[in-house]
């Protein structure tokens, strides 16, 4: 069975995220860059499947991140995938939702695929779009927020988190499913994984090698922003010692009422 | 000035909107009078007449309707279809979908099949110069976003919350939908389980009253916190130290790895504050903590921070809400 996982980089979480003024982009140096923390879940599980299925199944980690990326890239293959496909061309600067789901598409169905797992989101643009427009582009069933599932020759079941609940969903292979982290609790990669990892294929894929029938990158996006803006200040607020539990409850009303919160 | 319609995706629950929805559909109004067009809501599956019939209440002009059983005997697909066929029968049109679990897989699947430009989570809309303009909060809120569609339609994910819910000012015509001709689905739902019926989450809540490690475990989340979030007419939300320590399931937690969310009051009950938590609330309207220690981070960002015990506290306040709820009754 062919795993496809797609795997973000993203600024490591406790930093201090900035915006260039100028390119309108966020600043990526200087900050420790990470595995997108949600995509570790998908990888997981890709490889859970893949001990599960068998035989000559491989687990494969796609990309659309800059060259420098590559050591990131190799944390996943530490954990254990089996190679790497890295889109990494310049071109790629700039793109929105739309561009990079089309890439990947056209990545993916290069390699060729029987499930591709994907994060639920990440971390530093968490717009969790990017699954369902890389359904499309794939042209596979794409099931979203899956935080279980199991698969049976061609026939994937599984779990669909909803906001009151969940959906049993059955569906056949091909398919995209993204999962959340419920669905289980990633490994770290063992000294021989991180040994091993040093050599395993990561290609790196240009812009040229997939033949895109459209531009891609700032070119190609269908949103361009206007304006960037601070958020309001949200500065320190009122410190309160409670005497007791009754007068702290008092300060809360006193504070709410003010508020015309009740 | 070009005119241009808004088409909004009537997302609903146990046979009414989501609150959500209709948040969208006020400000669906707001945006077509700016680009001189008219509001279309789109409701389908289970129950989609009778709230049809209810719409008319609020400012749509158009009400397409298909209560066809597929809708619900598949995942999203069929959704996806017949907003793509409503898009197309309309034209280049503004398209308003919830950001929740549902409405982000239609409105990215819809964007990718008309090529239109998708901005998630949007927490304010504005026309300028025949425009679109969608402003979000990124990267959790340290940068506010105002963005732009370069495609002829334009798909918007918006935050529940960010608007008011306005009453009567469209036509209402109801019209049915022709099912989308030569579709297959995949994704067959074979059971919904339901377990927090009648719930409405801590994305959709105006009031969220999170717990954090500081609560110790599962018992309080369903007494001290739930009490306190039902005297306030609000959920209980939770930090990932909670959810982590199983005592209370992931779609309860905020932040980075959870929700983010903006209610108009959000109260942190011992929850010390770390930036992954900050960035799923910090958008909150009013933030109140409760924590023993007086030197936490949250107190950096809390509108008021209460130095005390929770156990001691959190009834308290419940009790004193009471009592002014009865004497103003
Ligand atoms: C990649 C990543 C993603 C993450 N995503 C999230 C996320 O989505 N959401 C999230 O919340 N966190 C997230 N975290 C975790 C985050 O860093 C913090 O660890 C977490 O928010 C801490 O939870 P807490 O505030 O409940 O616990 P603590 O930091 O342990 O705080 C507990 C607080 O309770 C107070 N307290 C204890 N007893 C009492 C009492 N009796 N009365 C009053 N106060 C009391 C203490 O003073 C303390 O301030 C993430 C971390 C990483 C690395
Ligand atoms: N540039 C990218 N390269 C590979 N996968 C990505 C990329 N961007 C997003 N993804 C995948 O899409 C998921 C959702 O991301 P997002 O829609 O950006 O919140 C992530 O968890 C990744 O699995």
């Amino acid at each position: 069975m062919k795993i496809l996982v797609t795997v973000k980089l993203v600024p490591d979480t406790n930093a201090d995220k900035r915006i260039d003024p100028t390119t309108k982009r966020l600043v990526r140096t200087g900050v420790e860059t990470v595995l997108n923390p949600f995509d570790e879940y998908a990888l997981e599980a890709a490889l859970q499947l893949k001990e599960k299925v068998g035989g000559d199944s491989t687990v494969t980690v796609v990309t659309m991140a800059p060259e420098t990326g590559k050591e990131v890239v190799r944390k996943a293959l530490a954990m254990g995938a089996d190679d790497a496909v890295m889109i990494g061309d310049p071109g790629c600067e700039g793109s929105d939702v739309y561009g990079t789901a089309y890439a990947l598409a056209a990545a993916i169905k290069k390699n060729g695929f029987d499930i591709v797992l994907c994060g639920t989101q990440s971390t530093d643009a968490i717009t969790g779009e990017l699954p369902g427009a890389l359904a499309e582009f794939l042209g596979v069933p794409g099931l979203t927020y899956v935080r279980k599932f199991d698969v049976e020759g061609t026939t994937l079941k599984a779990e669909r988190e909803t906001d009151s609940g969940y959906l049993k969903v059955t569906v056949s292979l091909p398919a995209l499913v993204s999962v959340t982290k419920s669905i289980n609790e990633p490994r770290y990669p063992s000294l021989k994984g991180i040994m091993g990892a040093k050599k395993k294929t990561i290609a790196p894929l240009s812009l040229g090698d997939l033949g895109l029938d459209r531009p891609i990158g700032e070119a190609g996006a269908k949103t361009e922003l206007v304006a960037l803006a601070d958020p309001p200040p949200r500065g320190k607020g009122k410190v309160v010692e409670a005497a007791d539990a009754a007068a702290g409850a008092r300060t809360i009303v006193e504070f709410l009422r003010e508020k015309k919160l009740i | 000035m070009s005119m241009k319609d808004v088409i909004v995706f009537i997302e609903h629950t146990g046979g009414t909107p989501r609150r959500v929805a209709l948040e969208i559909a006020s400000k669906a109004r707001e945006v077509a009078s700016a680009l001189d067009g008219g509001v279309h809501a789109v409701v389908l599956g289970k129950d989609a007449n009778a709230i049809a019939e209810s719409l008319k209440a609020y400012p749509v002009d158009k009400i397409h309707v298909a209560e066809d059983p597929e809708v619900d005997a598949y995942v999203v697909d069929p959704q996806v279809d017949y907003l793509e066929a409503v898009a197309k029968a309309v034209g280049p049109a503004l398209i308003l979908v919830p950001n929740t679990m549902i409405g982000r897989d239609v409105g990215s699947r819809v964007a990718a099949r008309l090529g239109a430009g998708l901005s998630a989570d949007v927490v304010e809309l504005n026309v300028a110069d025949g425009r679109v303009n969608c402003v979000s909060p990124k990267l959790g809120g340290l940068t506010i976003t105002t963005c732009a569609f370069k495609s002829d339609y334009g798909v918007a994910t918006v935050r529940p919350n960010a608007f008011k819910v306005a009453q009567g000012g469209g036509s209402g015509e109801i019209v049915q939908l022709a099912k989308p001709a030569g579709k297959t689905y995949a994704m067959k739902v074979d059971e919904e389980v339901v377990e927090a019926a009648g719930e409405l989450g801590v994305e959709e809540s105006s009031v969220v009253v999170s717990g954090g490690r500081g609560v110790g475990g599962p018992e309080p989340f369903k007494t001290i916190l739930k009490d306190l979030a039902d005297a306030l007419g609000g959920s209980v939300g939770a930090s990932r130290a909670a959810v982590d320590a199983g005592w209370i399931p992931h779609s309860h937690q905020v932040g980075q790895t959870g929700k983010t969310i903006s209610p108009q009051l959000y109260i942190a009950v011992g929850i010390s504050g770390a930036i992954q938590h900050k960035v799923g609330m910090r958008t909150s309207a009013t933030i109140v903590a409760i924590n023993k220690d007086g030197s936490v981070p949250i107190g950096e960002f809390a509108d008021l921070l209460v130095v005390g015990d929770l156990f001691g506290i959190v009834p308290e306040l419940t009790k004193a809400l009471k009592a002014t709820a009865t004497t103003h009754a």
